[in-house]
């Protein structure tokens, strides 16, 4: 098998083992799923055919496979709480998602990995003690004390930015408005997930900077009289590259957990706070739906890093697909 | 080892230890007692506003006089209480630059009344809207609050006014005293992190080493869990798990321990495989001593030093994962905890009034004693591992 195959290998395996966490978590917790919605008053055939709906007269294998054909077809039952399709909730949702983390985490790694190598070619500076006392302190605050504290001073006492919600309610009426409303409500969740992620980025590439441009081959580059921005770009840079993806992939699961707590925080209509309200409601299939599509999310994201992570470093693929 | 005493954070997570345990001594009141009007703000902030106050009058001083600069008060109750007989005693209430006192109430039988009931404001004169602290404190300057009449009297006169401001860090929604609520935050950020993170190393350290020492199926299917844990967002786990076992401070413990041994058995399993080896323990197996005996005896005390270091660098995430919990709304509304105020700021509308004195204290305080774990880990991964430490070139 080759580096790639291995890698989609390992991503299918992972997304079965959530599979079964899932069903684990959401069908098979005490008490019965459908006690929530059942009212005493219900004649025993009316239970009867509410069980039946939602598959709960079959054996547990059977509930199971039932259960990983509708998932893996995005079909995730009705809800409890609104008695409507849960994918139907859910497609409005995954969107904001997708832009919030995925913009914040442009933004961060870009703005982190340009402030790390600035502080690792000037050590001792005070661009250097800045970037590593913010790393830190981003490492202990929890992010939705400073997502509070953000949204109440840019939000509550000074209102340059709405205070909740993803869009203006009603919604402004023409594309340009809508947009400019939507980037508005947006705003201030990408900017303190860039806020809090950007610090972690910048220690981690200022740390293996430093490290790299300390390594023989930079020598040789500079004794060959290469101009320093080439040693930076072809040499240093490219080496970087490897192990900051592993840490992204260690981070990511993180990352996606914290766009619960940051659609919380803002009231954004998104996946996260969906499921808040799901597990809070014990709404067991929104629920259910919800963790899947961000371990989806987190396993997809997964996989294309890996795949990066194959590009960029030669080594893996050679010494892997040989064996 | 000698040199932790010039740690900051050791003192400091000392006296966060004493706070947790002796915290409570320094209010009168219980964290849950309703002290004052809700959202009132920190005593030192806004000296327009009236402080929150008790005025007692008793046969002993029949007439007080009040020096009145600031806004009117947002609440005020009076409480009478029963004097033995008749009496012809009323309570008065003389404003500044009037003759005519008000009668505020009658002296016998005992009386109680809220500045809302309409029937006090009624026997006022005053509009059955809104409060009667308004009209009763229409003006500042000198007010008179005296017991005329004759007839006996030996029960006291309390005069309650409800302020916007109290103690050192205002009151939250429901007029709780923060300061308090603050320092019962503590002892639940202290509890759930160090019990969980011993917890955690516990099942991270046995299942590390049944992983290195055992090696084969043990070991691939152990790392096939921990890769899996750690490739899946963990919260919304933890939040389905929270919302179907129930929310206690225990049960919590468990949750989060259930969940984050992967990093520890990760560490002791590398250890354990370069120790497996060493010759030593190849020594032991040569003479025969059983797997068990080399683990206890040998294996473990090895990795004790290092273990005490991820100990202490694990005690933040647990910390961390028990306020995105709770300020998700997935704890124990009865606990108090820095991440339960933080939610009840969120979701009670500390926003709409502003106050921030809601916030910035818990958020603080989690920052602080994660910075303190941080700080005493590194120091003692430094001692464990010298070349960590500065200066020492790699």
């Amino acid at each position: 098998m080759n580096y790639w195959n291995r890698r989609i290998a390992s991503a299918i395996l992972v997304l079965a083992l959530v599979l079964v966490l899932n069903f684990l978590l959401f069908r098979l917790m005490p008490g019965d799923p459908v006690a929530s919605i059942i009212d005493p008053r219900f004649s025993p055939e009316a239970k009867e055919q509410l069980r039946r709906m939602y598959g709960l007269d079959q054996s547990l294998p059977v509930q199971f496979l039932m259960y990983v054909k509708s998932t893996l077809s995005f079909d995730f039952g009705i809800s409890f709480l609104t008695g409507r399709p849960v994918m139907d909730e859910l497609r409005s949702r995954v969107p904001n998602t997708v832009f919030l983390l995925g913009t914040s985490l442009l933004l961060s790694s870009f703005l982190g990995t340009w402030l790390g190598m600035k502080a690792a070619l000037r050590r001792g500076s005070i661009l250097e003690k800045c970037v590593l006392w913010i790393g830190a302190l981003s490492f202990s605050f929890p992010s939705f004390f400073v997502q509070l504290v953000l949204l109440m001073f840019f939000a509550s006492m000074l209102p340059v930015f709405p205070l909740r919600g993803t869009l203006s309610v009603p919604p402004p009426s023409g594309g340009a408005a809508l947009l400019f409303d939507y980037l508005r409500h947006m705003a201030l969740p990408v900017l303190s997930l860039v806020l809090l992620g950007f610090g972690g980025w910048a220690i981690y590439v200022r740390n293996l900077m430093v490290k790299i441009l300390g390594e023989d081959f930079i020598l040789l580059a500079r004794a060959r009289g290469l101009p320093k921005k080439n040693i930076l770009r072809r040499h240093a840079f490219r080496t970087m590259l490897p192990p900051l993806l592993t840490i992204f992939l260690l981070a990511l699961p993180g990352i996606v957990s914290g766009a619960v707590i940051t659609e919380t925080v803002f009231s954004l209509h998104g996946v996260g706070r969906f499921l808040l309200e799901a597990v809070t409601g014990h709404d067991y299939p929104a629920a259910g739906a919800a963790f899947f599509l961000l371990a989806l999310l987190t396993v997809a994201c997964n996989l294309l890093s890996d795949l990066l992570y194959g590009v960029t470093d030669p080594r893996v693929r050679l010494e892997r697909g040989n064996r | 080892m000698r040199d932790i005493f010039l740690r900051w954070s050791f003192w400091c997570l000392l006296l966060l230890i004493g706070t947790a345990i002796f915290g409570n001594r320094l209010f009168d009141a219980p964290p849950e007692r309703e002290v004052a009007a809700p959202f009132s703000k920190p005593l030192w902030l806004d000296r327009t506003l009236p402080p929150t106050k008790e005025i007692r009058l008793s046969p002993e001083s029949p007439s007080l006089l009040l020096d009145w600069h600031y806004a009117p008060p947002s609440r005020l109750s009076i409480r009478v209480e029963p004097s033995a007989g008749e009496t012809g005693r009323f309570v008065l209430w003389r404003k500044p630059e009037t003759e005519v006192p008000l009668r505020l109430a009658p002296l016998r039988g005992g009386f109680e009344a809220d500045g809302r009931d309409i029937a006090f404001k009624r026997s006022l004169g005053l509009p059955p809207f809104g409060d009667a602290a308004a009209s009763l404190f229409s003006e500042q300057g000198g007010y008179e609050l005296s017991v005329s009449g004759e007839g006996p009297w030996d029960g006291d006169v309390v005069l309650k006014l409800e302020g916007g401001r109290w103690g050192l860090l205002g009151t939250d929604q429901r007029g709780r005293d923060i300061a308090s609520l603050f320092i019962a935050g503590v002892q639940v950020s202290l509890i759930v992190g160090i019990f969980a993170t011993l917890l955690a190393t516990f099942l991270g350290t046995s299942l590390g080493l049944a992983a290195g020492y055992l090696g084969g199926w043990t070991d691939s299917v152990i790392m096939r869990i921990v890769d899996l844990l750690l490739s899946i967002p963990l919260l919304p786990v933890l939040m389905a798990l929270a919302a179907l076992w129930g929310k206690g401070l225990w049960q919590l413990v468990l949750i989060l321990s259930i969940f984050s041994w992967m990093g520890t058995a990760r560490t002791i399993r590398a250890l354990t495989l370069t120790l497996r080896d060493a010759s030593y323990i190849e020594g032991l197996r040569g003479l025969g001593a059983p797997s068990k005996y080399i683990l206890r005896r040998h294996l473990l005390p090895e990795t004790l030093p290092v273990l005490l270091a991820t100990m202490t660098l694990g005690v933040p995430g647990a910390i961390l994962s028990e306020a995105g919990l709770s300020f998700l709304g997935l704890s124990d509304p009865r606990v108090i905890s820095w991440g339960r105020m933080l939610h009840e700021a969120h979701s009670f509308g500390a926003f709409t009034a502003g106050a921030w004195w809601m916030l910035l204290p818990p958020g603080f305080g989690i920052a602080l004693l994660c910075l303190v774990f941080l700080d005493l880990g590194k120091f003692l991964e430094e001692k464990v591992d010298p070349r960590l430490r500065k200066g020492v070139r790699q």
